[in-house]
């Protein structure tokens, strides 16, 4: 029979649940989306096994402890396999490819992108109008400005400065004087994505 | 006949550098936004305004900026007086100028 519960002991499960699926999402350093799956994951099991708990043995908040543990190692143990099963672990797009000196993300196609994952492909006429809005906006920056752009379109922040182009700080104040320019004439985000009627 | 309803953006919140910018870009000639509301000098002077360090500096910086977009032709800048102390500011967009309104015409070729 399950055990009554007062509302006390529902925040202490809830408490503990959220906690212990802080801590296994910190150690196997999962997506920052994967937080509230964890935590659910953990609460649903907390409470499949309510019915052993024995208010004689201890308090509520112990026995979440010890149920919540357990699970957190079998679902450890489980994201393990799968990443062995996997051939390989999450990586950084900053980390080098195998046999190559370029991060992943200077590999990337716009294909390889997330958005097309989901069925999203560029569109020709938005490829076009980019392309027509980049020569209007180039026609309008001072030579300092359209150097730095050019710098930027063949080589990372990272390079240049690692080149001793630009002063890490200075090009980053450059870059974002730049921002508002290039919006400006409508390379940037669109009026509409700041949801602003 | 023809009349034109001219109707004015107010955003609801205090409007970024980075929003006008991309109003300037989409905006048709004619439209008006109103980007700020109060009296700018005085919402931008530290000591005056009633704003905190951040929002007097975001604001300084959309001041700056719409006065950049009106140096480059991109909008009028006029101001309503809606009482004492009190200012709408509005830009207003201009037509497209040489180069970009060739821009639009080869883009609706491509897509035609």
């Amino acid at each position: 029979m399950p055990p009554k519960l007062s509302a006390a002991d529902v925040v202490t499960l809830i408490d503990e649940a959220n906690r212990a699926a802080r801590r296994l999402h910190r150690k196997l350093h999962l997506p920052p989306a994967d937080l509230e799956d964890l935590s659910q994951d953990l609460l649903l099991d907390l409470i499949c096994r309510l019915p052993g708990f024995d208010a004689r043995r201890g308090s509520i908040g112990a026995f979440a402890n010890i149920v919540l543990r357990n699970q957190s190692s079998r679902i450890a143990m489980q994201i393990q396999r799968e990443r062995r099963a996997q051939d390989g672990w999450m990586f950084s797009l900053d980390a080098p490819m195998a046999g190559s000196r370029e991060p992943l993300k200077n590999l990337l196609l716009e294909e390889d992108a997330l958005a097309s994952w989901y069925g999203q492909r560029p569109f020709g006429i938005d490829m076009h109008h980019d392309r027509l809005a980049t020569n209007c906006v180039l026609a309008r920056l001072r030579d300092d400005e359209r150097q730095l752009c050019r710098a930027l379109s063949q080589f990372t922040a990272s390079d240049l400065v690692a080149g001793s182009v630009f002063k890490r700080s200075s090009l980053y104040r450059r870059i974002a004087a730049l921002r508002p320019v290039l919006t400006a004439y409508g390379l940037g985000p669109c009026w509409d994505d700041f949801g602003t009627p | 006949m023809t009349t034109a309803t001219i109707t004015t953006i107010r955003p609801k919140g205090p409007l970024t550098e980075i929003q006008f910018c991309a109003w300037v870009a989409q905006a048709m000639p004619g439209d008006r936004l109103e980007y700020h509301r109060g009296f700018l000098v005085l919402d931008t002077f530290h000591g005056l305004s009633k704003l905190g360090d951040n929002e007097r500096n975001e604001l300084r910086l959309l001041g700056t900026r719409a006065f950049w977009t009106e140096a480059q032709g991109l909008v009028h800048l006029v101001q309503e007086r809606l009482g004492p102390d009190l200012f709408s500011y509005l830009a207003i967009a201009r037509p497209k100028t040489r180069s970009s309104a060739d821009a639009v015409t080869q883009l609706a070729a491509l897509a035609a």
